[in-house]
């Protein structure tokens, strides 16, 4: 993530659709002076849609090398559209997608992967037979892939399975097929639309480090996800969009910071659903044994501690930042709609 | 052109592959035998009211067209096998009556043209329904009996109208070898183990006077060429359709379309799939040749020679106008596809679609007899059916050349515009997910995509 609000070392200016028109500069300096790696994706002012719906509303934000960048919103917030822009399915009603400095899709398209939100193989194809397609009409020759190919199936326990149908895999078995098309002709720009979903847990880690991988070689990721846990393990920046719009961008700590270790973390035993409605506490969500509480102004964490020791067997307490869940909630969650819009146009002024 | 490439042997390897494919493959040949056989069997079977003339130069053959006579016991005549029912008797001239076939007999000395020619001259410019009507006029050479090389002619207005002209031949071959043999002192019981049979020229007359060779191409081949150059283009036609709609559906357009640039994949998946077309008919085309030669025995044996009917010239003109039916047919079927969002709905598309491609099928009997009427000449250059029209024209008669031409361009023309309107609804409509484009977004569309 960078942009205009990248430059800016104040992450509360980073808040919203920071971008303001001007031109989108593609290197950026990190507060320290040094020139951080070019961004190779970049969404300006981006406006798209669909009869009466605006689905994606002057959205801008960019995307680095070596960085993996969450695109987070809930669902219908616009971020599947926002990928298939990207990946030029749709053309932007307004604005401009850039991708390695142009503008000119035909000419990038080999050079991005795209895992779609819904599974888009052939059914009746033959899973190592589709894996090579999908690297032919990226550019790559069949040959020259199926090295990988067998590596990718191989890590991902699917070489067994490589002459059968892809229907007579499982759901989490056909993402997997489906991520390794993605990946295998070589893309440095990896758009991935909830790539996690269906995955088992083991599955799920191996994703995880997977693009940890990924990362490392400098490929650009931009994974799109609602969920929120998931997001804060894997991505460096976060883009929030709510409404088509941003409401919320940078890199996640600097986000997290930005709204203050003001957040006690407890895990307990006990009945916690008092804990919300303690005197200090501005906002509470208690689930199961563990409760995230943002304290009022000027409230004192320990006095919270003291309450919950006395009802509850405390086995952790934290006073942090609050958790990107949290922040989600807070900031597009039921009831959040016009402090999201109050962000934007405090970004704006 | 690699993507291309790729979409066009993905779309190649995924029909040929399938069990449907080669079972009906395998099958069709049969099936069109199946078809062919049972009409042929009805057409024998049901040559109705034909009335035809039969102008005999020996004035010796009445008693072939005539009742049985008594004499031939525990024999038929020729005319009863034909038709089943006893010939009918007249003063002066022999008139056999039945409901299939009405063979006026009509003895003549002299020349032959002459004593024809009010019945000619009736064949040419009749065309009603009344008493008068005349489907045929069968000239029998005074020679016959002592000429083996004399030829009978039958002028007809349908050079397809075979059966009745083999059958004619027939009958009079059985009288005339009878006859020569009768002369020699041969029982007739014998001389049907000696019987031999004359050449017999088919002519078909037009309008204008101007006597044409036919009986090279028959009708039944007509339709056979037809049917493999249709059915291939109704079947793979529609596979396009299904395809796309199948990938709409199950969203790998999303991929495609981030892949490949629209005009290759629509050109890929076109391409692929007239190459099925084209080896599934090069298939029956080889099975069909076996068969020929397989039957050809069996036909000759039953007095028609099939080869008689089949001219090798018409191959590279099928290939050409396959490939022009088949590349016009397939953009009216990728738009359906393009604009639909489930099979069913993509099935509505069929009616209209299934009538363009057979309007020419339906019309192929009228235009297989005359070939060079207004009907077939106009319907052979209206862009949809010229392919499959001016086919057939060139399959029984020779159009001419200027109109070949015409038609052939005239098709090149329509699918490079049905291809590039194709391309661009295709990529539009392609991810109109229950939602079609305005006519602002299409024109958005038309200029970038």
């Amino acid at each position: 993530m960078s942009g205009a609000a990248g430059e800016d070392s104040s992450p509360a200016a980073a808040r919203g659709a920071g971008y303001n028109g001007g031109t989108l500069r593609t290197a950026r300096v990190s507060r320290e002076g040094t020139v951080v790696e070019e961004s190779v994706l970049a969404v300006r002012e981006v406006t798209k849609t669909f009869g009466p719906v605006r689905a994606v509303d002057r959205l801008s934000f960019s995307v680095r090398r070596g960085t993996i960048t969450g695109l987070l919103g809930r669902n219908g917030a616009g971020k599947t559209t926002t990928l298939r822009m990207i990946n030029g399915i749709f053309l932007p009603d307004s604005g401009a997608i850039e991708l390695f400095g142009t503008t000119e899709a035909a000419a990038t398209r080999d050079r991005v992967g795209y895992l779609p939100e819904e599974r888009g193989l052939y059914r009746k194809m033959r899973v190592l037979e589709q894996l090579l397609f999908l690297a032919a009409i990226k550019g790559r020759r069949p040959a020259d892939v199926r090295p990988a190919a067998e590596r990718w199936l191989r890590r991902f326990e699917l070489w067994d399975k490589r002459a059968a149908k892809l229907e007579e895999l499982s759901k989490g078995n056909q993402q997997k097929v489906q991520l390794i098309g993605a990946l295998l002709h070589e893309p440095e720009v990896v758009t991935l639309d909830e790539p996690m979903s269906g995955l088992d847990p083991v599955n799920v880690v191996l994703v995880r480090t997977i693009l940890k991988e990924l990362k490392a070689q400098g490929r650009a990721i931009l994974l799109s996800t609602h969920m929120m846990a998931e997001a804060e393990k894997l991505v460096d920046e976060i883009v929030l969009i709510h409404q088509g719009q941003a409401v919320l961008a940078g890199e996640l700590d600097d986000v997290r910071a930005s709204f203050g270790k003001n957040t006690v973390h407890l895990t307990f035993e006990g009945d916690g659903g008092f804990l919300a409605t303690l005197p200090g506490v501005a906002h509470g969500r208690v689930e199961t044994n563990v409760a995230e509480l943002r304290l009022e102004t000027g409230a004192d964490p320990q006095g919270v501690l003291a309450a919950a020791v006395a009802r509850l067997r405390v086995s952790h307490f934290e006073v942090a930042s609050p958790s990107l869940e949290e922040i989600f909630i807070d900031r597009v969650g039921a009831g959040a709609e016009s402090s999201g819009h109050a962000v934007a146009s405090e970004a704006a002024s | 052109m690699r993507k291309a490439f790729a979409v066009f042997k993905r779309e190649y390897l995924e029909v040929v592959r399938k069990k449907s494919f080669i079972i009906m493959t395998l099958i069709f040949p049969f099936l069109m035998g199946g078809m062919m056989f049972v009409p042929t069997l009805l057409a024998v079977r049901g040559i109705e009211g034909k009335r035809v003339v039969v102008v005999d130069g020996t004035g010796k053959l009445s008693e072939a067209f005539a009742e049985k006579p008594s004499d031939q016991q525990g024999e038929n005549s020729p005319m009863e096998e034909l038709t089943g029912k006893k010939a009918g008797n007249q003063t002066g001239q022999r008139v056999t009556r039945s409901p299939e076939l009405k063979a006026e007999y009509v003895a003549a000395s002299g020349d032959l043209k002459v004593a024809a020619q009010p019945y000619l001259d009736r064949l040419k410019l009749d065309r009603g329904r009344g008493a008068d009507r005349l489907d045929g006029v069968l000239l029998i050479p005074g020679d016959a009996f002592t000429n083996p090389e004399a030829k009978m002619t039958y002028y007809s207005r349908a050079a397809s109208d075979f059966i009745t002209q083999e059958r004619l031949g027939n009958i009079v071959n059985r009288a005339v070898s009878r006859g020569r043999l009768a002369s020699r002192g041969i029982e007739p019981a014998e001389a049907d183990r000696l019987l031999k049979r004359l050449q017999l020229e088919g002519v078909r007359v037009s309008k204008s006077g101007e006597e044409k060779k036919g009986g090279e191409l028959s009708f039944l081949i007509g339709f056979l060429f037809v049917a493999l150059l249709i059915f291939p283009n109704l079947i793979y036609g529609q596979e396009v359709m299904r395809g796309i709609v199948q990938e709409k559906s199950e969203r790998i357009v999303e991929i495609l379309i981030s892949s490949v640039p629209s005009l290759q994949l629509l050109g890929g998946k076109v391409m692929g799939l007239a190459a099925v077309g084209l080896t599934q008919v090069m298939a029956w085309m080889v099975m069909g040749g076996l068969m020929a030669a397989y039957t050809g025995g069996a036909a000759a044996m039953a007095g028609i020679n099939v080869f008689q009917y089949f001219n090798l010239s018409v191959i590279p003109w099928f290939f050409v106008f396959f490939v022009l039916a088949y590349l016009t047919n397939v953009c009216i079927y990728a738009v359906a596809g393009s604009v639909s969002n489930s099979e069913k709905e993509a099935q509505q598309f069929m009616g209209p679609i299934m009538m363009i491609v057979f309007i020419p099928w339906i019309l192929a009997f009228p235009i297989l007899q005359n070939p060079d009427s207004t009907l077939a000449t106009v319907l052979s250059l209206i862009p949809v059916f010229t392919p499959v029209t001016m086919f057939m024209r060139v399959l029984v008669a020779e159009p001419p050349v200027s109109q070949l031409i015409l038609s052939i361009a005239l098709s090149v023309a329509t699918i490079y515009v049905f291809s590039w309107i194709t391309a661009k609804i295709f990529r539009v409509g392609i991810l109109s997910y229950g939602k079609r484009p305005s006519p602002a977004e299409l024109w958005r569309w038309l200029k970038v995509a």
